[in-house]
């Protein structure tokens, strides 16, 4: 092998450790006491303990964080298909003059500094009483699911092959029949994709989190956040549990995500 | 049939309507408050027009922080676009098919995790005295301290360090897709010209990217807009203002130093319209 080839090997070899090494070792120091953490050389064997992951799912304020969390980010994410996928379809299939427009403007929401977005909705929804409160949080995360969820679904849609509709079509199906039984089913494997990116976005969502909740409204970035704030006498092992419980959720969809990926540019390769 | 269908308009209009309301009313209530004086711990306020803005350009702290934000943008988006790309060709070089798979498995895991998780796992890797990362500094040099993140030389680096590992790592997996969709015949053409390697890449394939390249750059140059929950966690702005980027700066605005809601909103505002301005030109650009 040449050694041009050998030192190409090597780097990739290092990238991918560098990938999952630092993840790896925080979810370590979950198992370890304290004294296995605060060392200058860092331990790899120890006595693992499971007193910091139960001493984090043991606590109040991460229960209902993740409670929080859950409800938060579901609902939005249900939202986000109801009206986003819809809203695609139409975009993707009945192409009209302002087709462009609309996709530049669900673009355009991206670009949008969150402090922009979060200090008005903190002054409206503390005028109208809805301050750290979910339902808050919801309307305020639908609006993040529907552009994602509709920008994503487009190029999906546009990918079923037209002429499975117009058969359709043909059969004596109506617009909306054509939409529930063919255009969904056929689409389903990338929507599944699209839904799955914005549910990882709105549950990994901070700075709108931490600004429109103080007290019954926060989720588990802001509570994770907050175990810090206590400075370096928290015990770090269970800092580190609970970067491991917020970061579980969004790990569960790598095979989802990945699969989406490899997806949309088998589409197009073809 | 298709064209006398209702569904259009069932479909959209509501959807659009909702998204018109939850995305215009925050924006045009951030103008309104931006033009009175509005604090978190008084209930009154009266308009007191353009004098937030005029404020913000004699204010020393926000200059810094355009300055920062302006340095994280181009330190981020370089260095994501550098790693993107020389992994990506690494591994369309020197993989087969399963390692590539394994490979894009591993670098899709940093992005996905939450910025506060990935913020944490740096920020215990970089500690000066128990930190993984900080470790082989202190074993070489035989125990001498670095502290990455508590140096106004180099915070700014290491929080943008770990932005670049979620996206960088990412933005391989796609540039190693992007090339693997390109036809074979022109790479086979350059190499029976006698191009090396790297020749190929640099005059070949990714001139043929540029398209996707230059989109994949605007994605990372809106992404990095949100640096907040790294820098929050890592060094909250610190040390000093080194890392006192625009949003972390309208945060402790209106809510950690002084409540000013308006000041903080004034800020937002002229962020607002910066991004908007650049990002719709650019656009306009990707997309002729």
């Amino acid at each position: 092998m040449k050694p041009g080839r050998l030192i190409a090997k090597a780097m990739l070899a290092l990238a991918g450790f560098l990938a999952v090494f630092p993840l790896l070792w925080t979810a370590l120091n979950a198992l370890k006491n304290n004294v296995d953490i605060i060392t200058r050389v860092p331990r790899l064997m120890f006595s693992p303990t499971l007193a910091n992951i139960g001493y984090i799912l043991g606590r109040d304020s991460v229960l209902t964080g993740l409670y929080n969390s859950v409800i938060a980010c579901g609902i939005a994410v249900l939202i986000g298909v109801a009206l986003g996928l819809p809203a695609a379809y139409a975009v993707a299939r009945y192409p009209n003059r302002f087709a462009g427009d609309i996709q530049f403007f669900v673009l355009s929401l991206r670009f949008l500094p969150p402090v922009a977005v979060a200090i008005p909705l903190m002054v409206i929804w503390l005028q109208v009483g809805l301050y750290d409160t979910l339902p808050a949080l919801i309307v305020t995360y639908s609006l993040l699911t529907i552009s994602v969820i509709m920008w994503l679904a487009i190029p999906a849609f546009q990918a079923v092959p037209k002429e499975i509709e117009e058969a359709a079509f043909v059969d004596g199906y109506g617009a909306y029949s054509v939409f529930w039984r063919i255009a969904l089913p056929v689409a389903a494997r990338s929507l599944v994709g699209a839904v799955a990116f914005s549910f990882v976005l709105v549950w990994n969502e901070f700075l709108i989190a931490l600004m429109l909740s103080s007290s019954n409204a926060k989720t588990l970035p802001i509570v994770a956040s907050e175990l810090s704030q206590q400075g370096m006498n928290v015990p770090w092992g269970i800092l580190n549990a609970s970067v491991v419980l917020l970061s579980l959720p969004p790990l569960l969809f790598l095979g989802v995500l990945s699969g989406f990926l490899n997806s949309v540019f088998r589409q197009k390769k073809s | 049939m298709r064209r006398r269908s209702f569904l259009p308009v069932t479909f959209l209009v509501p959807t659009l309507a909702i998204l018109l309301v939850l995305s215009m009313v925050p924006t045009l209530y951030a103008i309104v408050i931006a033009l009175q004086n509005r604090e978190l711990s008084t209930p009154g306020y009266s308009w007191v027009w353009f004098s937030n803005f005029a404020d913000l350009f004699l204010d020393r702290r926000f200059l810094n922080a355009v300055w920062v934000s302006v340095k994280w943008e181009i330190v981020t988006v370089v260095a994501t676009m550098v790693v993107a790309i020389g992994l990506g060709v690494l591994m369309f070089e020197v993989a087969g098919p399963r390692l590539r798979n394994f490979y894009c498995l591993l670098f899709i895991i940093p992005v996905l995790l939450p910025r506060v998780s990935a913020a944490f796992v740096w920020k215990f890797a970089y500690h000066p005295l128990y930190g993984i990362a900080t470790y082989p500094y202190r074993l070489v040099t035989g125990g001498l301290i670095f502290d990455p993140l508590s140096k106004a030389s180099t915070a700014l680096f290491a929080v943008a360090s770990v932005d670049v590992w979620q996206w960088g790592l990412f933005f391989a997996v796609i540039v190693l897709k992007l090339l693997e969709t390109l036809p074979p015949q022109p790479i086979e053409a350059a190499r029976l010209d006698h191009a090396r390697r790297w020749q190929i890449h640099a005059y070949v394939t990714l001139p043929m990217l540029k398209a996707p390249l230059i989109s994949l750059m605007f994605v990372k140059m809106i992404e990095s807009l949100r640096s907040f929950d790294l820098i929050y966690v890592m060094t909250r702005g610190g040390p000093g203002v080194a890392t006192e980027t625009l949003d972390m700066y309208a945060f402790s605005q209106g809510f950690i130093e002084s409540g000013k809601v308006s000041y903080a909103s004034a800020m937002a505002v002229l962020m607002m319209i910066a991004t908007v301005i650049t990002f719709t030109m650019l656009w306009k650009r990707v997309q002729a």
